[in-house]
């Protein structure tokens, strides 16, 4: 069996450097069969990546401790949903699953967009060849997951600490972003170098720069909630360089996003798209190199093996192979409009973009700093939570505000008169939201309150593009209004559907600013009987329990919650002790409250078996729920905006086809 | 006749200038970042550091002086005494990694209340921790 999975791996490396090799030779000499082999090998490649993976899920599935790997990652023990999260539990098999999904998308871009792009495509298959070859090579040479050894009794088992649900999706799910990241970055590379810099390869991996920034999201949401409910410190994001080697994609991806829309439009941004897309294709890199050369001092273990170095030479090819493609192909580039004023869509867009970009450079900055620093002074500085919080507020919340302005102000230009009218209800509402909120004692914390009344304009804005949309649909085409609302999306999948992220993004904002600014935190020691009082809940102590449970020993601690001096339930925080990893784990007490969308965190920090007191900390997070909640909306506007369009496939069509005809040999 | 300036050049060079003051205030209020280092680097540090290392036993622990344990270099021999006084996470015990900020006083390096943490398990490390 390990011997079939080796083969495949080679096989699959072969097949890779036949594509990436190959497919440039045939594309430079315009070999059109020769081009055909090399894209059929790259198909192949994903075959070969498949039987790698399947024997390597196999041995996991049969606990087939021969494999060194599979001995390192699981037990008999372990249940069979965790046993096969194994494969991404470690190095070897994480990287085999980027391989995996790296061929499935090559093949499934290059298939789909093969008569619709040809000649795009023809310099794709080198581009993800080569890239399919790099991390083909990393499994044959450096980290195979098929080593052997002679069986041991049982495994190492799982960390108990991610035996929890939201694991086994949050890596697959990073994985579905980080990975689907480098198609639109082959299409680019493929754009510049078949000299075909116009608006075809954007168009062609919109879906799948949308999807691959909506799994990043989603992915980053898991890993947060598991944050939350599994590490038991009342948080959800540490800003951690694992956690910001995540966001930086997604930052750069978002300004993606906005910006082809410029392109699109108005044929402007052609520079900076490829830059953004370079920069958010080095960053997925960047970040999985992070989360395995241990260069960093993080929260999170990194293994130290030899993989960095690899990492490193290979995001520093490609960063040098594509700015100078870009820099070679500046003449291609130009764009055909200029920016006729600052007060107009593509402007905002632009402002977005700059914002964007700020965030996520800081944060890289942040992220580098220990290793900068310790290359000019000798020694390692970090920066923690306040500067990313600095750069967080000072970015995000003109970026807030951005994201209700742009979609009221006309392209090319707006008039001061047109502004007044399609800003009056969003600016009333935001204005109204400010005083209401200081009114009602909001107001210890300024920032807290512009924030809401930030999101309160977004919000309002959102309300306004939808009611007027679906009132003209409902007069002009005498439908009723509901029919009206959804014609009006389905019409305009993507415009809609990005009206809906952005609601989630407003809902994420207030979850955070709510859960983070206007939180309430007590710990106290309690004997049984005392009483902790948190915000508008009195939590009493009554006493503690011990049970065993299937692999471990659960100490809980029985606590009665009092909301103005009615009993409203039972809460059981505690520790789990688990004697086969000999490690503790926190288990949080949890009580959610959707009516006012707060939770009520209660951790026993501490159980004095000497006297029967236990360290209580307790945390009223308000709004935390409606960061859970923004994920949702989140999936349903990406799904919005993905869903396949039969009438823009025909505009399209009739674009390349005018294209084709307009494009020079 | 004169080329006229285009505004996106005059948007993204402000933008730029922007960052860049916004970066440099920051930089002038809260300064650089705060060292990073293990107990063999610690010697002639009097300012606030964020120690690393692994926690050497026996670890003692009290209602008055909270916990008192060493931590020693990841990869060498140098240790150095650390009290802390507040209630470490679960998963802190004699192996583990750690990382806790503080200052040295009279050779016993004395954590901030809320600021150990111990490293997560990784999705990602060769073997579990």
């Amino acid at each position: 069996m390990p011997e079939l999975g080796r083969a495949a791996l080679v096989l699959c490396l072969g097949l890779s450097l036949y594509a990436a090799a190959a497919g440039a030779f045939a594309a430079r000499t315009r070999r059109r069969r020769l081009a055909a082999s090399a894209a059929n090998a790259l198909y192949a490649s994903f075959g070969a990546a498949v039987i790698a993976s399947l024997v390597l899920a196999a041995a996991l599935l049969r606990h087939d401790f021969t494999f060194s790997y599979v001995a390192g990652h699981t037990s008999r023990e372990l249940p069979v949903a965790y046993t096969l999260s194994a494969f991404w539990g470690g190095q070897e098999g994480s990287l085999l699953l980027w391989l995996l999904i790296l061929t499935a998308y090559a093949a499934a871009a290059c298939a789909l967009n093969r008569r619709r792009a040809p000649d795009l495509v023809l310099w794709v298959v080198p581009v993800l060849g080569g890239v399919a070859s790099f991390f083909s090579f990393l499994l044959v040479v450096v980290a195979s997951p098929f080593g052997t050894q002679p069986p041991p009794l049982d495994g190492s088992g799982l960390n108990p600490a991610l035996q929890n649900p939201y694991m086994l999706a949050h890596p697959p799910m990073l994985y579905l972003g980080y990975v689907g990241l480098t198609v639109p970055f082959a299409f680019a590379m493929g754009a510049l170098l078949s000299r075909r810099a116009d608006e075809r390869w954007i168009v062609a991996t919109r879906r799948w720069t949308l999807g691959a920034w909506a799994f990043l999201g989603v992915g980053q949401l898991l890993g947060a909630h598991w944050a939350y409910v599994e590490v038991g410190w009342g948080g959800y994001y540490a800003w951690d360089p694992v956690e910001n080697a995540a966001l930086m994609p997604w930052l750069a991806a978002t300004a993606f996003l906005h910006s082809v829309m410029v392109q699109e439009k108005k044929g402007m941004l052609k520079v900076w798209n490829v830059l953004l897309v370079i920069l958010a294709f080095g960053l997925s890199l960047f970040g999985t190199f992070l989360t395995r050369s241990g260069i960093l001092s993080s929260i999170h273990s990194f293994t130290e093996g030899s993989i960095g170095p690899w990492f490193v030479g290979f995001i520093a090819v490609v960063t040098a192979f594509s700015l100078a493609l870009v820099f070679v192909r500046l003449p291609l580039l130009r764009a055909r409009t200029k920016l006729e004023s600052p007060i107009s869509r593509e402007a905002t867009f632009l402002y977005n973009n700059l914002l964007l970009v700020a965030l996520c450079l800081t944060i890289l900055w942040g992220v580098i700093f220990p290793i900068l620093s310790e290359a000019v002074r000798g020694e390692a500085s970090a920066v923690r939570g306040p500067y990313y919080n600095f750069f967080l507020r000072s970015f995000g919340l003109p970026l807030l505000l951005l994201m209700g302005i742009g979609p009221l102000i006309a392209w090319r230009r707006s008039s001061l008169r047109a502004l007044r009218r399609t800003f009056a209800w969003p600016a009333a509402t935001a204005v109204a939201t400010g005083v209401i909120l200081l009114a009602t004692g909001a107001g210890s914390s300024l920032l807290g309150v512009v924030a809401y009344s930030f999101s309160a304009f977004v919000l309002a804005s959102i309300v306004v593009e939808f009611a007027l949309g679906a009132s003209a649909r409902s007069s002009l085409a005498g439908e009723s209004w509901p029919v009206a609302l959804a014609s009006l999306v389905a019409r305009n999948r993507r415009r809609y559907g990005g009206y809906v992220v952005h609601a989630a993004v407003v809902l994420l904002a207030v979850g955070i600013a709510g859960s983070s600014i206007y939180d309430t935190v007590r710990e106290k020691t309690l004997r049984p009987g005392q009483t902790l009082q948190v915000g508008r809940y009195a939590v009493t102590y009554r006493n503690s329990v011990e049970r065993r449970a299937a692999n471990a020993q659960e100490f809980r601690a029985l606590v009665d919650v009092r909301r103005g001096g009615q009993l409203i339930g039972r809460m059981q925080p505690g520790r789990n002790w688990y004697p086969a990893e000999q490690q503790a784990s926190s288990e949080m007490a949890i009580r959610r409250d959707w009516t006012r969308a707060e939770d009520l965190d209660l951790i026993v920090q501490r159980f004095n078996s000497s006297d029967g007191s236990i360290e209580l900390k307790a945390l009223v997070k308000p709004l935390v729920n409606l960061i859970w909640l923004s994920g949702l909306l989140f999936i349903g506007g990406a799904l919005i905006a993905l869903w396949p369009d039969a009438r823009e496939q025909r505009r399209l069509a009739a674009r390349y086809a005018d294209s084709s005809v307009a494009a020079p040999a | 006749m004169a080329r006229k300036a285009s505004p996106a050049r005059l948007v993204i060079a402000l933008s730029v200038a922007a960052l860049l003051a916004i970066f440099l205030v920051y930089t002038a209020i809260a300064g650089g970042g705060r060292p990073v280092l293990q107990p063999g680097k610690l010697k002639g540090h009097r300012e606030k550091v964020s120690l690393g290392g692994k926690v050497v036993g026996p670890v003692r622990s009290s209602a008055k002086s909270g916990y008192r344990f060493r931590i020693r270099d990841v990869n060498g021999t140098a240790t150095i005494p650390v009290v802390y006084r507040d209630t470490p996470p679960p998963q802190f015990k004699v192996g583990r990694e750690i990382s806790v900020d503080g200052r040295v006083r009279n050779g016993v390096f004395v954590g901030d209340r809320g600021t150990l943490v111990t490293k997560c398990p990784s999705k990602y490390s060769s073997k579990p921790s």
